[in-house]
């Protein structure tokens, strides 16, 4: 029994859970798709961006960290204000864009 | 000044009026956008380059023709976009722009060309559900000299995500001063994606107009 125990401990160890990171923006003044395409083309080139996604009824930007790197939250922050909107709250989920979005979709 | 010079100068300016009064006439910082306004007597090609995210330089040209299609008529300018202020409401946004140009006109019908210079204000307001704007410019070239100022206001049918089509109906009314006693009508089905945006419409006049913007 001890040992079963330690193989299924040893187990666990050998694959620790790696949650993804995100960044969440509420944005203010995000209205029209066409003129919000900007935050998504100018985001989506940083180079720890590995997914994102713009909910316009939400006011909501989610920014998902590739693997191992870190997102730079005055970086995007400024990136979503050069595109022409506000930041009006920055938080940093242990979630991924998918999970974001499914969270979102699901308040509707 | 003759009718068909009448009939002309409603044609430039509507070709001008089309494209100024949109949600954006330009893009994000470091962008390009395209911009078509096509009808039976007007082609009109814009793009400008956005230097920030406020000010945009670019170029226009403008073909016309008259509605008996004897005199024409080619624009070129260059042109100067400015966003003078914006507000980010929670669930709306608002602006106020300054679009000009500075360029030169032929005819057919004069020789050579005239210096023109057509400064404009647009003011906008916008939700996810309803849109309104009101814009004027001035349109000096020579011996034409046109006020004019337009008004639009739509509904979208329903909102939708963020990578889907959302139809909207937008209704604009334009007025000229000195030019035409006339109202122009048109109502236009418009339909904004992320990556284009469209605007379908007939006047009362049943003359087919189609605008685009394009940004990349």
């Amino acid at each position: 029994m001890k040992q079963i125990i330690a193989i299924l401990a040893l187990a666990a160890a050998a694959f620790p859970s790696v949650a993804a990171t995100s960044l969440k923006a509420t944005v203010n003044g995000m209205v029209c798709a066409f003129c919000a395409q900007g935050i998504e083309k100018r985001i989506s080139k940083m180079s720890a961006t590995k997914a994102i996604f713009v909910d316009l009824k939400k006011k909501t930007v989610a920014v998902e960290a590739k693997d191992g790197m870190t997102l730079d939250e005055k970086a995007i922050a400024a990136e979503i204000v050069e595109a022409g909107y506000d930041v009006v709250k920055l938080e940093t989920v242990q979630m991924s864009v998918a999970e974001i979005k499914a969270e979102l979709k699901a308040r509707k | 000044m003759t009718p068909a010079l009448k009939r002309i100068a409603l044609g430039v300016l509507g070709a001008v009026v089309s494209l100024g009064a949109c949600a954006g006439p330009k893009g994000f910082k470091d962008s390009w956008m395209t911009m078509g306004d096509f009808g039976p007597n007007w082609r009109e090609g814009v793009a400008n380059y956005s230097l920030t995210a406020r000010d945009a330089v670019g170029a226009a040209s403008i073909y016309m023709r008259s509605d008996d299609e004897a005199k024409t008529r080619q624009l070129t300018e260059a042109t100067y976009t400015r966003l003078l202020g914006r507000w980010n409401l929670p669930n709306a946004q608002a602006n106020v722009w300054f679009i000009g140009g500075l360029g030169s006109v032929t005819g057919n019908d004069f020789a050579g060309s005239k210096a023109m210079a057509s400064p404009g204000i647009q003011v906008d307001y916008e939700t996810t559900r309803v849109y309104a704007s009101v814009f004027g410019r001035l349109y000096r070239a020579g011996a034409l000299n046109h006020d004019f100022l337009s008004a639009r206001a739509g509904f979208s049918f329903y909102e939708v995500d963020y990578d889907q089509i959302q139809p909207w109906l937008v209704v604009e009314a334009r007025r000229m001063r000195s030019l035409s006693d006339k109202t122009e009508v048109t109502p236009m089905l418009r339909l904004i994606h992320n990556r284009y945006f469209v605007e379908l419409g007939v006047n009362n006049f049943r003359q087919a107009r189609l605008n685009f913007m394009y940004i990349f």
